[in-house]
């Protein structure tokens, strides 16, 4: 653990640049007065002891501001990072051990930082309770196992009983083609393709395109790319928000059930008109949205 | 990539109004409509007769969309009554056409073609064209597409909607008849999408013939 | 995207015909060389050609030739004169477009002139080209299947292939070759007047001289024993 004292203080530093900067200045003024020398009309005593009082003065200023300098820079100092025995590589004169300290020290700080910010977070966080779940507090202690570890064959299970309870306008095909998430490709019908992202049993990640657009990108799943039509870029935002809606650890199964059948409803996106205003289109796009509990399609600006 | 889900509709021009005053005032619609203006287009057709010594006549149809511009839609009457044959081809047909000459001839002044602007309003593409044959000026064809969805059946309300804000009440209620018959839409491989142009092409074809059976402007 | 202002299409198409543009016109030699010395060419051919790490091309591609002539006897000479077209598809890559082709009278020249020359034109088109074709009147003349090796060499062209007939069953498995011995082409399309590329030609198929004996074929004189 790192003790905040060793910390780079902020205030000193700055308070030491300062200082140099004003020591630089004087001395830049010290040798621009010097450059310029008496002046045109030599000879003149009284100008002459003028002169070298100005230089005096400034010769002072310079003094002074050194002795501030090293004041501050001996409060700056302070801050030498206590690495304990790790510190002696420092004299290490090894070529290829030269840049260790230097990162030694730059993983130190990081390191540190991390510790500072996160516990930044834990306060802030405790402080503004943000909960995707109301049931997150009632049940926490049964909830975790449920949901952190899920085999792959379950899950299957459960998209296959969600998927036949669908309908057959539905076709769900799950890959795993990084490892354990589960990527979903649900293709309703003739009308729009997604793909949705699971992380165990939770959704993570929902992209909607149209039906004739192509998933799949050099044999590989293109999960980030958006849609070349804007009803599927709209019909995505909103799917990530209704992901959001429905996320509970406590029922996993409940929440990609009702997330799916959701998602189902937009088999009449083209052909179901709005609830509110009974219009097809409005602002050029058919209803995007869907009632989260009703199902009703909804234009974006008539939802209610 | 293209697709075919558009309704062609036939826009009568008013009476003591000229083609270009018209194309003007939909173009005006169209904008307030958020329509935004890229480009333009022109789709063309010329039909081919067969000569009488090859028996039984026939006539294809060699139209071109600047949607497409390296593909030649070819489609043939044939002899045997009602059938089509809609045939893809690169731009190199063209040639072939004129070396077929021995058999096939270009009937006169039937070449018909669609220009004029097209916009761009959300997933929707509009082509606002004036139909000429020859010099003569025969009517206005407007195309309304929307890209976004591959299911005629499934967007006509959609579409008619849309095409009501502009158009006014000219639009039909019910939808037109290709759309129920549209059968080969989405096939799995590049023909399909290929073929699937062909379902736009043909309605620019019927629209065609109905000009060319007019005399007057439509 | 449409252009500002599109061409009308066949406005296109006679500008590009007038600034003579399109390749139409085809340079071609032609050999043969019997199965048991292919290995030897096709050795030398992928030391010649480029892309001689990767090595060649292989096709396998099954050629329908269809012929359009009058049927009444009323017409004109032209007309009698049969009018060919070949369709042409790859078997082993049944997604690729299909090939629809017309080959010109070849023109033997005087003896100067190094190459055949044929015009020819390739048109890329839909699988039902068939369906058109017989509907426009055509009727199916001859048909078989090639099997061999695509070797390019600059714009040269240079195919070894092996013709067999077309089995009964249509399946790969009952190809019955020809003969004995590969059909060796060379050929270079390019647009009409560019009469230099067939130096070019010659100059490479003196290369392959020992090998296979690349040669302007008269097809009107083979046929003469024929008829």
């Amino acid at each position: 653990m790192a003790d905040h004292s060793s910390k780079l203080d902020i205030v000193q530093a700055t308070a030491a640049l300062k200082s140099l900067r004003s020591l630089r200045n004087n001395v830049g003024t010290l040798f621009h007065s010097l450059t310029e020398g008496i002046g045109l009309q030599s000879g003149q005593d009284s100008k002459e002891s003028r002169f070298v009082a100005e230089l005096q003065q400034q010769l002072v200023t310079v003094q002074s501001g050194v002795k501030e300098f090293e004041e501050a820079i001996n409060n700056v100092d302070s801050v030498q990072v206590n690495l304990g025995n790790s510190g002696h590589l420092n004299q290490d004169c090894t070529p290829d051990a030269l840049n260790l300290y230097e990162s030694l020290v730059t993983s130190y700080r990081w390191t540190d930082n991390l510790v500072e910010y996160s516990g930044y977070a834990t306060t802030l966080l405790s402080q503004n309770a943000l909960k995707r779940s109301t049931l997150i507090h009632a049940k926490r202690r049964r909830i975790q196992p449920s949901s952190q570890n899920v085999p792959p064959h379950t899950i299957d299970n459960v998209i296959n009983s969600v998927c036949r309870s669908l309908g057959d306008n539905v076709k769900i095909e799950t890959f795993r083609p990084y490892g354990s998430s589960t990527v979903l490709q649900i293709t309703l019908g003739k009308i729009m393709k997604g793909i949705v992202v699971l992380k165990r049993l939770m959704v993570e990640w929902v992209v909607v395109k149209g039906a004739t657009e192509d998933l799949i990108e050099d044999g590989k799943i293109d999960m980030w790319g958006e849609s070349r039509y804007k009803v599927f870029r709209k019909v995505t935002e909103n799917a990530n928000a209704a992901m959001l809606h429905f996320y509970s650890p406590a029922y996993p199964e409940l929440a990609i059930r009702s997330f799916l059948t959701w998602f189902n409803s937009y088999q009449s996106l083209f052909t179901s008109p709005c609830k509110k205003c009974g219009h097809h289109l409005h602002n050029l796009l058919p209803p995007t949205w869907r009632d989260l509990r009703t199902l009703d399609p909804y234009h974006e600006d008539c939802k209610p | 990539m293209l697709f075919f889900n558009f309704s062609l509709q036939l826009f009568a021009v008013p009476e003591g109004k000229s083609g270009p005053q018209v194309i003007e005032m939909l173009t005006k619609r169209a904008i307030a409509l958020g329509a935004v203006l890229s480009g333009s287009f022109i789709v063309d057709c010329e039909t081919y007769s067969s000569t009488a010594s090859l028996g039984a006549p026939r006539s294809v149809h060699l139209l071109h969309n600047s949607e497409t511009p390296a593909s030649v839609f070819a489609l043939l009457e044939a002899a045997s009554g009602n059938k089509t044959v809609a045939l893809v081809a690169d731009n190199l047909f063209d040639l072939l056409m004129l070396k077929l000459s021995n058999f096939y001839t270009a009937k006169k002044q039937t070449k018909i073609e669609s220009r004029g602007p097209r916009f761009e309003a959300g997933d929707f593409l509009v082509k606002l064209g004036s139909v000429t044959m020859g010099p003569a000026f025969k009517g206005i064809l407007v195309e309304v597409e929307y890209q976004a969805c591959s299911l005629p059946a499934a967007c006509w309300d959609l579409i008619r909607e849309f095409m009501q804000g502009f158009l006014g009440g000219c639009v039909p209620s019910t939808p037109p008849p290709y759309i129920q018959v549209c059968s080969f839409f989405l096939l799995p491989s590049r023909f399909g999408d290929m073929l699937g142009t062909i379902d736009g092409i043909n309605q620019y074809l019927e629209q065609f013939n109905a000009f060319r059976k007019t005399t007057g402007i439509r | 995207m449409a252009n500002q202002n599109p061409f009308s299409a066949i406005e296109l198409f006679t500008s590009a015909l007038r600034s003579n543009i399109i390749p139409n016109q085809e340079y071609l030699l032609q050999g043969s060389v019997i199965d048991s010395s292919a290995e030897v060419l096709h050795n030398r051919l992928r030391g010649l050609c480029d892309a001689a790490e990767t090595g060649p091309e292989t096709f396998h591609d099954h050629e329908m030739c269809f012929s359009l002539k009058a049927s009444n006897p009323g017409g004109t000479p032209q007309q009698q004169q049969p009018f060919l077209l070949r369709v042409r598809r790859a078997l082993d890559h049944p997604e690729y477009p299909w090939q629809l082709r017309y080959l010109g009278q070849p023109e033997l020249g005087d003896k100067n002139q190094p190459t055949v020359l044929r015009s020819c034109i390739d048109i890329a088109c839909t699988p039902n080209v068939v369906e058109f074709l017989s509907e426009l009147g055509c009727r199916i003349e001859f048909e078989y299947v090639l099997k061999g090796y695509l070797f390019r060499k600059g714009r040269m062209k240079v195919t070894m292939s092996k013709i067999f007939r077309m089995g009964q069953a249509k399946s790969p498995d009952s190809l019955e070759s020809v003969t004995g011995s590969y059909l060796v082409e060379l050929s270079l399309l390019a647009p009409s007047g560019q009469d230099a590329v067939a130096d070019e030609i010659k100059v490479f198929a003196e290369q392959l001289r020992p090998l296979v004996h690349l040669e302007k074929i008269d097809y009107r004189r083979l046929q003469q024993p024929f008829t």
